[in-house]
């Protein structure tokens, strides 16, 4: 069965282990994680997914860099992602519609964590699921704060 | 702009579609039952040992490992079963045989008592001598069942064992690389259908994962409920028949006859004076019947595949009639699978949005390729 066995997990196990959702995981649960992760290849310009599509997945950029946009508006993106960091996390939580889009601007690694495994991971393994969770609500807390800072600011202004 | 993507209902042509392609599937495993009664074994003992085998690839043992483990200390059980129970089983073969003759003495005696109490009643079976027509059908059939019925029965047990030793094997493997499978197939998916392919494959697991262990709890109620029944009763070997009886309701309506002739034949044996136990009996299974199709149906098996009743009915009818009684066994998880598949295919046919992202990445694709190809 080695045909199909071999997946370019070692590759990228270092890169996971410094990504900003999975720093803070022991060696052995990286491994464990490792097993309920998707790796995907995208070209410079290529659509990782759309603003308006039903998401379930979270992505983590491995190499490379994407871009957060709004459609057709590659020129002035919202952000820009590097390595480690991560995105997608409201598709995986909610059933709600991506609220941007998502394109490579280098050719980009990217690891997958599909809501069901994460599920998976929640039902058997609590300790390693309340880590990426707290990890998870770390990230979104900071994007509301600096939401709040911006909105401030442009009520000042 | 943010490009809409409407919630996608599955139209007529999709819902023929998936009833043709359920009958060509069942027709088609028809033709390799071999393969697919140890496939389907292969399958109930997969979901049943797959919760074990997560549990230690998520207390950090590797996958191989983990489903070595699960598999040696399973299969070593069933063995050990096998081994212990082999000989006593061989041992009582022929009092087994005295018992089904007995039994099938207790049955026909019943039903022989029953023939005359009419014949006593009205004319019409009276002069139709109905119960001596019986008797001698069945001394007939007595005669030459050895010689026209046994080779074939033996014949039947030595040439589908080694096809079900062919299950606990495929199981293993399904264990072992059943996720390397899935993996394999996730990678030859363009980037554009990706998250929909997962979706595909959670949910096809879903629906296959939900039938097979709410089959698993649906004979465990059922076995429970007639055992118990029984055992108030009074009829010998209360639970091997309520194990028997709901192992037999895994085919829809045969079995459920079956199994029910199967508890008034004991029961009219063990109280061939008392027919009031045969009712009673008859009754139990009527009412374990309807808590299976109303309660237990509906909490186990029917969640999975959600599927209006009427449809489920026909369907059953449409599978009896394609590929027999596999066919009625199989009709409703293979349906259940390919709604899942041809609402996805549908889904993904009728997304313009998802083809032009996967042409766009084409010609990304092609451009690198012929990037140092073009002449100045």
């Amino acid at each position: 069965m080695k045909w199909f066995a071999r997946s370019p997990r070692n590759r990228y196990r270092h890169r996971l282990a410094g990504s900003d959702l999975f720093g803070k995981l022991s060696d052995r649960d990286l491994r464990t994680v490792e097993g309920f992760l998707h790796y995907r290849s995208y070209l410079a310009g290529e659509v990782v997914f759309d603003a308006g599509e039903i998401g379930q997945a979270l992505y983590i950029v491995l190499t490379g860099k994407v871009a957060i946009c709004l459609p057709g508006k590659i020129d002035r993106p919202l952000a820009e992602l590097g390595e480690k960091e991560f995105f997608g996390e409201l598709g995986m939580l909610d059933d709600i519609a991506r609220t941007a889009q998502v394109r490579a601007l280098l050719p980009s690694e990217i690891a997958v964590l599909y809501r069901d495994d994460f599920e998976k991971l929640m039902q058997a393994h609590g300790v390693i699921a309340s880590q990426i969770a707290l990890e998870l609500a770390r990230h979104l807390g900071r994007r509301l704060r600096q939401m709040l800072l911006q909105q401030g600011r442009a009520a000042e202004q | 702009m943010i490009f809409a993507h409407p919630t996608y209902r599955p139209g007529p042509v999709v819902w023929a579609a998936n009833i043709a392609a359920t009958c060509v599937v069942l027709f088609a495993f028809q033709r390799i039952l071999w393969l697919v009664i140890p496939f389907v074994l292969a399958l109930l003992i997969y979901y049943a040992l797959l919760p074990l085998k997560l549990r230690l690839v998520l207390r950090g043992r590797s996958h191989d490992t983990a489903a070595a483990w699960v598999s040696v200390i399973a299969f070593s059980l069933m063995g050990a079963l096998l081994l212990i129970g082999l000989p006593s089983v061989v041992g009582e073969a022929v009092s087994w045989q005295e018992s089904a003759a007995r039994y099938l003495d207790g049955g026909l005696h019943l039903l022989s008592n029953l023939l005359k109490q009419l014949e006593g009643r009205f004319s019409l079976f009276a002069k139709a001598h109905v119960s001596r027509a019986l008797s001698q059908e069945v001394a007939r059939f007595s005669a030459h069942f050895a010689e026209k019925y046994l080779p074939a029965i033996a014949m039947g047990i030595a040439s589908w064992s080694p096809s079900l030793l062919l299950g606990p094997f495929i199981a293993f493997f399904m264990l072992r690389d059943g996720w390397r499978f899935r993996r394999f197939l996730i990678r030859a998916v363009p980037n554009a259908y990706f998250e929909r392919c997962l979706n595909l494959m959670s949910q096809v697991d879903r629906t296959a994962r939900l039938y097979f262990v709410g089959l698993m709890k649906l004979t465990l109620l059922d076995t429970c409920c007639l055992a118990g029944g029984l055992w108030l009763i009074g009829v010998s070997a209360p639970l091997l028949l309520g194990v028997l009886t709901a192992v037999l309701a895994w085919i829809p309506y045969i079995g459920s006859i079956l199994g029910c002739l199967l508890v008034i034949l004991v029961a009219a044996t063990d109280f061939p004076s008392d027919p009031s136990v045969v009712y009673a009996a008859l009754g139990l299974f009527i009412v374990v019947r309807l808590l299976d199709d109303f309660i237990f149906m509906p909490m186990t098996v029917g969640k999975s595949l959600n599927m209006h009743p009427l449809l489920t009915v026909l369907m059953i009818f449409v599978g009896g009639a394609v590929a027999g009684v596999p066919g009625l066994m199989l009709v409703l998880p293979v349906l259940g699978i390919i709604m899942v598949l041809g609402e996805t295919i549908g889904q993904l046919l009728t997304d313009r949005r998802l083809r032009a992202r996967h042409k766009h990445a084409q010609a990304l694709q092609h451009r690198l390729v012929m990037r140092d190809l073009e002449l100045p």
